[in-house]
């Protein structure tokens, strides 16, 4: 997969432009003065009417200060005394139905201006390659045809894209500016967005997407909660050969991890999607730090496998007619899990059954997009966390 | 109408002056707490409300802070706390400042005298609205003890029934009793409008302000229990699981997006149909100039109430309604673009071949035209089916909504108030002291609100607490607006509390106005007439002349026309 990886890389060239000046906290805006860059093939229609109602706004702005200046300087009452001009007009009406008539006739072109242009927006392309989505708090997680998943979006370029949105918890909303593409992602409901991107972005490793320049953003833009402005990723747009690859190797890229390996690297892959929620050095976060015994919001709790294993962590919201304080009361041979392991497994499954003390019940579950392998991938780093740093890379026992 | 005073009969008028006048008519707490005078009311609405603006301001000083870095800026202040400020500084500033400001608080004051009352028709349902007021910003304030809300002021579900923040149920509670005080606020106003007007006062000859605040009163009347029944709604899922909202009890969020803007779209002309109303009072009486066009403008302001029902959909063009609901909703929003542009142009027209004098209302009255039209031409942006999916949801919304909400109805408020505070106060504030808190405020407004169009059409969504950091530049800047803005704001209360102890004594008619209230002293008696007061043409300035020894204008009576005949 690395080798893969770097292919596409050489063959990006903003990726070395990346590489060669590193500092993303001196990032520009692109584009205009008023717009980003337009990246899809519906964008333009839309920059048109943007710019055509920013020019007549231009002009009516003008015209109207113009007039207020002119005539406050013209009709400047010195001192005191009114001057009054008795043929000042009450009314006038053809002035007034003229006034009336050509903003009418204005915006009713601005009108049929942007309803054509939503037309096209609101129709996805039959032939469209469709991903499906579902947002959660506080992340994406993209799905494609062959089984590949992804948390950034990864998509061929020259052919309409549809995606096949839901949400498992509130409503948010997916936004790529650059595409000029906006839907809301509604609970209950699937909604579609659609749009064609034919300039292909490079990709850059899993581990840079979160920062690099690389790519389009992507935003929530309906309000989530505390994360909702991390749940921002990127779009990368691969030509049709280099997209084929990524998602054979997005979707096999588990199987061919070795067994020794699985922990140490298919672990800190894995552990990417959670480590929004879920810190390491056992700072305060969503939900409970994985790691560190001392520090941390719940001191004393110990590392997750430590405190599964030994079961004295307070938990709150127990099962229905199976009461109990602490994970011990759940951990077990003849209790509610067998092993520590099932309790982690279905944990992921289906979060909110027990919870660890003091977090609410935040978690979205990952059934269907964490199979045995990676859910074991995830014990086996948790069984040896020391072998990892605080942002999850694996540092091996040495260090 | 009957404007008992609820005061003990021993605090009387002292005898001593020759003309009472409202703010000394009887004395102490109680004759404060109880009156029924209207000017009273309006008054503690008035000092409500501006301390309200002072809280949310503050917390809009936060977000804006927290905004100057990406990430964390302010220490000790997470994306959870964050959260609650954008979502304080909204609920407060449109439940408890804007919606109230104009009609509740300047409105009571003004709509009586200018009529021609003495009173509102109910001066009891007058106060009990100004007690419901408080009681529902008691409740938002209690919310903060049981841990704050985060919903943002739209209460959007099923983040707001499923949200682990506490004070959701009594800030939803304390809305739910602020609409009471705003429905009772309008059936005052349409009953008074209706049926109070004294001789001579027709329709037509209504100064244009209470136009405004009677199509105002009906959106009021029509709109606000809608709101109540949802947030009731909202409350019933929350506390008993039953689903309504929330699709995971067989509820539908979309559902309360469609009932929460049928009310809080007719909201937005709630707060800028009254300011419309002061404008075309600033701006004809600061000219001298009749104003152009009345008919026109009188029943734009009607039109606008009339389609504000119409165009909720508007704020949902994104949210899967289907596409043809959402060109219907597009096609009826322009239509309201019609009567707004109607108004800009009268307004400009009144000042041609008017008499301008530049005084501090008038600033605010011109500094509202221009305002406005950045507001409403933007509105264009959103109305556009196509370029409101690029732009919903981010920043170009928040420097609409700022320009058209403050920028236009909160600084039509600011000017209403010092249009009036010589009536309410009977003291003058200083004229340059007052040009220099507009100028603050204007260009610390635009500063802080048109940066964010720029941010908007970039990409920037709104209710961020972390950003990118290709946005910092543009967030700066406005940071730095608003602390000028609230340079001006703090500089404005400073000389207008100042005047109230060393001001000069106002006169009856300090700017030139026609209208009623000018007719009666400053500040007006507790009848506010001594006798029914002669109805003329509110808008003809061509027997109004400075009279020295007034210290003010004064009308002359007999050259006009139409009080003439009534002698």
């Amino acid at each position: 997969m690395m080798h893969l990886l770097s292919k596409i890389a050489v063959t990006a060239p903003s990726l070395l432009a990346q590489t060669e000046a590193p500092a993303a906290e001196s990032r520009e805006l692109t584009g205009t003065f008023w717009l980003p860059e337009a990246a899809s093939t519906s964008a333009e229609a839309t920059d048109f009417a943007f710019m055509a109602i920013t020019w007549l706004s231009y002009v009516f702005f003008v015209g109207i200060v113009i007039a207020l200046v002119y005539f406050v300087l013209k009709y400047r009452q010195r001192g005191n005394q009114v001057v009054y001009q008795a043929d000042a007009p009450l009314h006038n009406t053809p002035l007034e139905v003229g006034w009336t008539v050509l903003p009418l006739l204005l915006v009713v072109a601005i009108f049929f201006m942007g309803f054509k242009g939503f037309l096209d927006l609101s129709t996805p392309p039959r032939n469209a390659y469709e991903i499906n989505v579902t947002a959660y708090q506080w992340g994406w997680s993209f799905k494609y045809p062959n089984g590949a998943t992804s948390s950034h979006l990864v998509v061929p370029a020259a052919q309409p894209v549809k995606l096949v949105m839901r949400s498992s918890d509130v409503l948010h909303s997916l936004y790529i500016p650059d595409f000029r593409v906006k839907k809301d992602v509604v609970p209950g409901r699937y909604s579609y967005l659609w749009f064609q991107c034919d300039e292909p972005t490079g990709i850059v490793p899993e581990d840079e997407m979160a920062t690099t320049a690389t790519g389009h953003h992507l935003f929530c833009t309906e309000y989530c909660g505390t994360d909702h402005s991390n749940m921002n990723r990127k779009v990368f747009v691969l030509a049709e050969a280099d997209f084929e690859q990524w998602e054979e190797e997005q979707a096999r890229w588990l199987d061919k991890v070795s067994d020794e390996e699985l922990y140490s690297f298919a672990g800190p892959r894995i552990y990417s999607k959670c480590a929004n929620c879920h810190s390491i050095d056992g700072s305060a976060n969503t939900g409970p730090s994985w790691g560190n015994p001392t520090s941390g919001s719940l001191a004393g709790l110990g590392e997750i496998w430590k405190r599964t294993v030994e079961g004295s962590t307070p938990v709150t919201g127990g099962t229905k007619g199976r009461p109990g304080t602490t994970l011990a009361d759940y951990i077990g041979s003849g209790k509610l899990y067998e092993t520590p392991e099932d309790y982690i497994r279905a944990s992921i499954y289906n979060p909110g059954e027990i919870l660890v003390g003091g977090f609410g019940p935040n978690m979205p579950h990952f059934r269907g997009q964490l199979g045995d392998r990676a859910i074991d991938a995830v014990i086996g780093m948790m069984k040896n966390l020391d072998q990892f740093d605080a942002a999850g890379k694996f540092v091996g026992t040495g260090g | 109408m009957s404007t008992i005073d609820a005061s003990t009969p021993t605090a009387v008028a002292p005898a001593a002056e020759p003309v009472d006048n409202y703010l000394t008519y009887t004395r102490g707490f109680l004759s404060w707490a109880l009156t029924l005078d209207h000017k009273r009311i309006g008054v503690m609405y008035m000092f409500s409300v501006l301390l309200s603006f002072l809280v949310g301001g503050i917390f809009a000083l936060l977000v804006r802070t927290e905004l100057l870095t990406p990430g964390p800026t302010i220490p000790g202040v997470d994306a959870n706390l964050y959260n609650q400020f954008f979502t304080l500084h909204g609920a407060i500033m449109v439940f408890l400042v804007i919606i109230p400001s104009i009609p509740a608080a300047l409105g009571n004051f003004v709509l009586p005298v200018m009529l021609g009352a003495k009173d509102v028709a109910f001066p009891r349902l007058n106060l009990g609205s100004y007690y419901l007021w408080i009681i529902g910003a008691i409740c938002a304030v209690a919310s903060l003890l049981y841990g704050g809300f985060d919903t943002g002021w739209t209460f959007y579900t099923p983040y707001s029934t499923t949200t682990s923040t506490g004070g959701v149920i009594p800030v939803v509670i304390g809305v739910f009793i602020l609409g009471f005080s705003s429905i009772f606020t309008g059936i005052n106003f349409v009953v008074t409008i209706h049926k109070l007007r004294p001789p001579g006062m027709t329709w037509f000859r209504m100064p244009l302000f209470l136009w405004a605040l009677y199509a105002t009163a009906l959106i009021q009347v029509l709109a606000t229990p809608v709101l109540g029944i949802t947030l009731l709604m909202l409350i019933v899922e929350r506390v008993a699981q039953i689903g309504l909202f929330d699709p995971a009890m067989g509820g539908d969020p979309v559902l309360f997006q469609h009932f929460f803007w049928f009310y809080s779209h007719p909201a937005v002309y709630i707060m800028i149909l009254p300011a419309m109303g002061i404008i075309s009072e600033i701006i004809s009486v600061h000219a001298h100039r009749h104003i152009f066009g009345y008919r026109f403008i009188a029943f734009s302001s009607v039109a606008i109430a009339i389609f504000s029902f119409l165009v909720w959909g508007h704020h949902m063009f994104t949210s899967g309604q289907s596409p043809l609901m959402n060109t219907l909703f597009s096609a009826i929003t322009f239509s309201v673009a019609i009567p707004s542009a109607i108004k800009v142009f009268n307004w400009l027209a009144t000042l041609y071949k008017g008499s301008i004098s530049l005084n501090t209302p008038m600033l605010y009255g011109l500094g509202f035209i221009f305002l406005f039209t950045i507001g409403g031409l933007t509105g264009l942006h959103l109305g556009t089916l196509n370029t409101d999916i690029h732009l919903h949801d981010t920043y170009f919304v928040v420097a609409h909504f700022h320009y058209v909400m403050m920028g236009s109805a909160l600084i039509a408020m600011i000017g209403g108030l010092h249009h009036w505070w010589p009536k309410m106060s009977g003291r003058m504030y200083n004229e340059s002291h007052g040009a220099i808190g507009f100028w603050l405020v204007f260009i610390g407004f635009n500063v802080t609100f048109f940066t964010q169009f720029m941010l908007g059409s970039h990409g920037m969504p709104r209710r961020y607490y972390d950003y990118q950091p290709e946005f910092q530049s543009y967030h700066v800047i406005s940071t730095i607006g608003s602390y000028i803005m609230a340079l001006g704001f703090f500089w404005t209360a400073y000389y207008l509390i100042a005047s109230l102890v060393s001001g000069r004594k106002a006169p009856s008619n300090p700017w030139g106005g026609r209208s009623l209230e000018w007719q009666c002293t400053s500040p007006p008696p507790h009848d506010n007439f001594k006798t029914t007061p002669s109805v003329g043409d509110c808008y003809d300035f061509s027997v109004v002349h400075w009279d020295e020894a007034e210290g003010g204008y004064v009308v002359d009576r007999d050259a006009d026309p139409e009080t003439r005949s009534a002698h």
